[in-house]
């Protein structure tokens, strides 16, 4: 059975979840799940950081596993460098033991490994677009 | 030291770059946030300021200068998505404003269609609609004991409004998007009676000049007449309200006294504005006496002879790209992703075709990269490149103000502090050197302060209108 854990953009009301299999989900891997879900992936003038919600302590390290079933805090703040942000470096690594398999957040869903996201979206946007009448 | 009040003033957008203007100014216990906006360049929750830096329920106020994307479309996300209903924040804007938002938030709402990343739903913006105060010009707005407004004339688009807020006494002027150029049917910006202790102040063009009102007109005419000559399809990106209507009436004069154009049709593809023109219409008081002038003579400007909208039905576009030639406005303006995006796409291997760039341009945008000219362009759907033969002409019809019009208000403005946004790093810098040379020439003093997004800027203040910057 799959493992979760929640997390919510710091000024965002609900809260999401990000999926994955194994007992905790490391750092990295949480901040690539929720960069995916976001569709903030080619965002390269924003940081992505993350905090424990009951401490408000910043997860530095992005080893540290978080337990499943956790809740965590989202902040994206400006890349310290306009256009040097660390995004592309969670996006692009890959080798991870607890990568998230799936994740459902309330009423999205993140999108599967391998699916460009980015052609998919064009393509449903152009039938939304074109399918209007008018 | 004596703790004098501080004002903070935090910019989660718009600070050093064009895009996601977003303004938090705290001041004694008071908290109002200036625009909401998205950054052009960006789809979805990155397209957003950043509001993770703020807790909404604090807001008193939002205000939104106007309806442009970039100072307005963030705000039913903060409205429906964050916790600001929790708090007492109150929303105005002015009523062109409102009635134009509206529709722009729908079509909006409608292009991020069911797409993973939709920032909001139709629900959440008609719940957020309804509570939007919506005010009008020179009227002073008691937000609440001790907070007001009062909304002055920006020019820029139809409802464009700075507003001077006065919080416990300090004065604060929030610009927005301004022009100081009568057009074709706006007013120029007003300099509000009152000096504020604090001008927070665009600076799109910084130091540049614009040419000349008729010889720019005169270069985008013949530009257009040449490429129509020539035999080919004319293209201008354009967001779908605002400067467009200004092009509109220039074209619309220009056909009428050309009678060897009235063959090539002038399109118009913006549903968006089909309905918004009535808004217009209704709006005549608001704009200069040139169009209150006509109107009077039953002479409905914004009822075109030679301009038409196009029935935007499925694959409209493929049919007008093939097409004889043509002059077409079409949304986006930045080229993303849509019309203008797909026509361009068309048309770009033919050399006789031309591409005519007439607002400033985002960076990060292909509005923006394709200035450059670049030998070919890559095609939105497919991802495969596309020669580029056509020709990329920029002429800039943006209403904002340029370098010497914007020395010439701030320094009428006359405000001890001046905090420049809604500008890209090196313009912003270039105008803040030109503004500090100007007031040391007359040995004035005054602060120019360029804040990147989330550097607080904290200014205290003692006695009357006697300030000093502490921090950045
Ligand atoms: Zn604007
Ligand atoms: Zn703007």
């Amino acid at each position: 059975m799959a493992s979760s854990v929640y997390y919510k953009f710091k000024a965002q009301k609900d809260e999401s979840k990000i999926s994955f299999d194994g007992t905790g989900i490391s750092v990295f891997d949480l901040k690539k799940g929720i960069i995916l879900a976001n569709n903030l992936k080619d965002n390269r003038d924003v940081d992505l950081l993350l905090y424990d919600s009951s401490s408000n302590q910043e997860y530095k390290d992005d080893s540290h596993i978080i337990p499943r079933s956790s809740s965590v805090i989202a902040r994206r703040v400006p890349a310290s460098r306009p256009g040097k942000g660390k995004i592309p470096m969670y996006v692009a690594g890959g080798a991870s033991t607890t990568a998230p398999a799936s994740s459902s957040g309330h009423g999205g869903s993140m999108p599967m490994p391998g699916r460009g996201a980015m052609s998919m979206r064009f393509d449903n946007k152009r039938e939304e677009i074109a399918s209007k009448p008018q | 030291m004596p703790d004098y009040p501080t004002l903070s003033i935090t910019l989660l957008g718009a600070g050093q770059e064009v895009g996601r203007s977003c303004c938090v100014l705290q001041y004694r216990g008071k908290t109002v946030v200036c625009d909401a906006g998205v950054h052009p360049a960006y789809e979805g929750l990155a397209s957003l300021p950043f509001i993770d830096d703020l807790d909404w329920s604090t807001v008193d106020a939002i205000l939104v200068t106007h309806f442009h994307l970039d100072h307005a479309a963030s705000l039913t996300y903060v409205m429906e998505k964050t916790n600001f209903r929790d708090g007492k924040g109150k929303v105005y804007m002015t009523h062109p404003t409102k009635a134009v938002y509206k529709f722009l938030m729908q079509d909006f709402v409608r292009m991020s269609g069911t797409s993973s990343d939709a920032l909001f739903s139709a629900t959440d913006l008609a719940m957020s609609l309804s509570s939007i105060i919506a005010v009008a010009a020179h009227q002073q707005i008691t937000i609440s004991p001790g907070l007001s407004f009062i909304p002055y004339h920006a020019g820029h688009v139809l409802g464009a409004c700075m507003f001077m807020i006065d919080i416990a006494g300090l004065k604060i002027l929030y610009t927005g998007d301004y022009s100081r150029e009568e057009d074709r049917h706006l007013v120029p910006a007003e300099v509000p009676p009152v000096h504020p202790d604090v001008l927070i102040v665009e600076s799109t063009f910084g130091v540049q000049g614009h040419e000349g009102r008729e010889e720019k007109e005169h270069r985008f005419t013949s530009l257009v007449h040449n490429i129509v000559r020539r035999g080919g399809h004319v293209l201008m990106p354009v967001f779908a309200l605002g400067r467009a209507q200004e092009l509109l009436l220039i074209l619309e004069e220009y056909w009428k006294k050309h009678p060897d154009l009235h063959s090539v049709p002038v399109y118009y593809a913006s549903n968006l504005a089909r309905k918004c023109m009535a808004i217009y219409q209704s709006n005549i008081h608001m704009m200069n006496e040139n169009i209150k002038a006509r109107f009077q003579r039953r002479d409905n400007p914004f009822v075109f002879k030679h301009i038409s909208n196009i029935q935007q039905v499925r694959g409209w576009e493929k049919k007008i790209a093939e097409g004889p030639p043509c002059v077409i406005l079409a949304s986006p303006a930045m080229l993303q992703v849509g019309p203008s995006r797909e026509l361009l796409e068309a048309w770009a291997p033919d050399a006789r075709n031309g591409l005519i760039i007439t607002g400033f341009s985002v960076e990060g945008t292909l509005a923006r990269d394709i200035i450059n000219e670049p030998d070919e362009i890559i095609s939105a759907k497919g991802g495969h490149s596309i020669p580029r033969r056509l020709s990329v002409e920029y002429i800039s019809f943006s209403a904002h103000v340029d370098g010497p019009q914007n020395y010439e208000f701030i320094e009428q403005v006359k405000a001890q502090h001046i905090v420049l946004v809604h500008g890209e790093q090196s313009t912003m810098a270039r105008l803040r050197a030109g503004i500090q040379q100007r007031y040391k020439d007359r040995d004035e003093e005054v602060k120019v302060h360029t804040p990147r997004n989330l550097d607080e800027l904290k200014l205290t203040f003692r006695g009357e209108r006697v300030a000093k910057a502490i921090g950045t």
